[in-house]
């Protein structure tokens, strides 16, 4: 073979890799992946802009696949209801002949027979949000435990690893704030000098959580720091902003426009404000559609990446966290947005492939 | 007189209003699902909705007798949770039936104190039955703080499967109007339908009203039981502290879209039954007509009250036609 011959070559078989490599950044493989396929969702929650968020994700993805060629189309269950609802969601969406169905589970245990029925029926179920331990169900979340970790981490690096803190925690028993509280109190047992001296539950409400910190601020004037999560950060520092004590405990906090629209405002008076919000993304359903798609197109889930307490969990990483180091630009995309909107991240196509085995 | 008997058979029959929009629902439904009457999707269907057709043949009892039962949801709460505290999937067929049995008996009991305080203690039902839903739902989370429970899987198994070919839940509502068809028959009925139009009259003419009104709540305490047990059939035994308690509301829509009015002294659990079918064939027409996702919820809200107001407006233009 001539150099000129090998030089062919080469280029021939690289314009093969970065063809073969952009259209998988596109879409999944596309020869086998024309469609027509139908996803259904089902949703038991509609109260929160988490939800909202989530399933508008979920029909922005869709429209992607649409727009690229691939024939998917989406049948949403969405409503406040119950086990015995959920139940009826999934069963409508098996007799609608959907080939995946993309659930927030709204209980932990109680929907894994009807799910597992579906999964009987060649169905792709991934359950988003809620870990659960279906048989053939894949579970697509973030780590709660290491999402909890990186704020007790914060919090105690920025004590300098030594003070007292409270928690506020939220629904004491709910599986996510069980996940929470073991991966903060790891992180806090790891520093010797850390007292906790307090323990409440805010139940993941902005009121009772202000209620919490005003009571603990009443109590215990001198506490150092406060760990908290969710919607209760918000209440945590507006009855900082309001009560305005001696010293100031240095609080965690979260990654919604809310609580960074009120953390420019402590700015104002307290220059030296500073806090933390780790995102959890409510993009996790567009995740869950991604890894569908990739199981409908011939995929097999990668046993090897599979962890979690039930072993069919596939990690989506944890997008990022706003701190103070950072905040003015990450203030700027939500000045102006509705408090509740949450600061959001998504996988793309190519790390969803990455999730399937051979 | 042709029409004046069809007003008879009416007037008799409250559920026959109910039982046409059922039909007429049922038929909208057909057309944009054709696979509803399919033997598994009726079974799918007819299973998960067992439970809440239990917990509104309750209620009806209650109501026709006067009263209103606000805890029947948290009951099921209660009552999942008692259930699944005591059966694991290795427990004996004599422990599984004797854990039956007293989830059956705990219904009852706390019937029976829902009917003695507003029998005997005067209270009105609607206090008394929302106040004992805190007690439920507070016992419901001190026996199962975290969600969880299972029971033996072949016992799901045989409660989600047909039985010769036609569902399950089939041979329950068979069971059902038989027993209410018996109970029709006995001096008690007359006494529950004389003492919920009027507990005073009823009382004039020798009815023991107080023991009448009593009875309804342990009828509805009962069928909270039942309406457990088919729970955590269909789920497995997988409960938490809340599960039930967004039942109750529908067990109320349920009996007065079966023409049962709240008024009491009249009506049936056959239009109870009717109710809760009509509830679920709406949110099925919904989905499969795609309405819009971010719609569903006040479409289904709107069909509902239509379903509601519809006997009234039957009546109002019947009354004006007639004059």
């Amino acid at each position: 073979m001539s150099r000129l011959q090998t030089m062919r070559v080469i280029v021939i078989l690289l314009t093969f890799v970065l063809l073969f490599s952009s259209m998988q950044a596109l879409v999944v493989a596309q020869d086998m992946c024309t469609g027509p396929f139908t996803i259904g969702v089902s949703n038991s929650f509609v109260g929160s802009e988490w939800r909202t968020q989530m399933v508008q994700n979920i029909e922005d993805v869709v429209a992607e696949f649409n727009a690229a060629g691939i024939q998917v189309e989406l049948v949403v269950e969405s409503a406040d209801t119950d086990v015995a609802g959920q139940q009826q969601q999934i069963q409508n969406l098996l007799n609608r002949g959907v080939n995946a169905i993309i659930i927030n589970p709204g209980d932990q245990n109680a929907l894994n027979l009807d799910l597992e029925d579906a999964v009987a029926q060649g169905v792709a179920v991934i359950a988003v949000d809620q870990e659960i331990g279906a048989q053939g169900v894949y579970n697509v979340v973030i780590d709660q435990t290491e999402w909890a970790r990186i704020s007790a981490r914060w919090l105690a690096e920025n004590l300098g690893g030594a003070g007292d803190i409270v928690l506020i925690e939220g629904f004491v028993g709910h599986p996510a704030n069980e996940a929470r509280m073991s991966g903060a109190l790891e992180v806090f047992g790891e520093y010797p000098g850390i007292n906790i001296v307090g323990r409440e539950s805010g139940g993941w409400d902005q009121a009772t959580g202000q209620q919490v910190m005003s009571d603990f601020l009443a109590s215990l004037p001198n506490i150092d720091g406060v760990w908290t999560q969710d919607g209760m950060a918000f209440g945590v520092l507006a009855a900082l902003n309001t009560a305005n004590p001696e010293k100031w405990p240095l609080n965690t906090g979260e990654a919604r426009a809310g609580y960074l629209q009120l953390w420019d405002e402590v700015l104002m008076a307290h220059p030296d404000y500073k806090s933390i919000g780790v995102v959890n993304p409510p993009g996790v359903g567009a995740d869950g559609v991604r890894v569908a798609m990739e199981m409908l197109c011939g995929g097999t889930v990668d046993a090897g990446q599979l962890a979690g307490p039930f072993g069919n969990t596939l990690y989506v990483p944890i997008p990022y966290a706003v701190t103070a180091e950072d905040f003015a630009s990450y203030y700027a995309t939500v000045a102006n947005l509705p408090a509740s909107y949450t600061m959001d991240g998504f996988i793309t196509q190519t790390q969803a492939a990455a999730f399937m085995g051979q | 007189m042709k029409s004046l008997n069809l007003q008879r058979v009416f007037a008799r029959n409250t559920y026959l209003i109910s039982f046409i929009l059922l039909v007429i629902v049922l038929g909208i439904n057909y057309i944009v699902q054709n696979n509803v009457f399919e033997l598994r999707v009726l079974n799918n269907n007819l299973r998960t909705l067992l439970p809440l057709i239990l917990l509104a043949v309750g209620q009806s009892i209650v109501v026709i007798g006067g009263g209103l039962d606000l805890s029947v949801g948290t009951l099921v709460s209660m009552l999942s949770a008692l259930l699944v505290t005591w059966v694991t999937p290795d427990s004996t067929p004599d422990q599984i039936l004797l854990a039956v049995v007293l989830v059956c008996a705990a219904g009852m009991l706390a019937g029976l104190v829902n009917g003695l305080v507003v029998a005997y203690l005067r209270l009105q039902p609607m206090i008394t039955t929302y106040a004992t839903s805190f007690i439920f739902s507070g016992i419901a989370l001190l026996l199962l703080p975290r969600p969880g429970g299972s029971i033996p899987r072949d016992l799901s198994t045989f409660y989600r499967s047909p039985l010769l070919d036609i569902p399950l839940a089939f041979y329950a509502i068979a069971l059902l109007l038989l027993f209410w068809s018996v109970l029709r028959t006995t001096r008690y009925a007359q006494y529950l339908y004389a003492t919920g139009s009027s507990g005073a009259a009823a009382y004039a003419t020798g009815v023991p009203v107080r023991v009448v009104r009593v009875t309804t709540y342990v009828w509805s305490g009962l069928f909270a039981a039942l309406a457990s047990l088919t729970l955590m059939l269909s789920t497995g035994g997988a409960s938490q502290a809340n599960i039930g308690d967004d039942m109750t509301l529908d067990s109320i829509v349920a009996v007065v879209l079966g023409g049962t009015r709240l008024s009491g002294g009249q009506g049936g659990i056959a239009g109870a039954i009717i109710g809760v079918m009509i509830l679920r064939v709406i949110r099925n027409v919904i989905f499969f007509a795609a309405v819009p996702t971010w719609s569903q919820t006040l479409v289904n809200a709107l069909i509902i009250i239509a379903a509601l107001a519809g006997p009234g407006l039957i009546r109002l233009i019947r009354r004006s036609i007639g004059r």
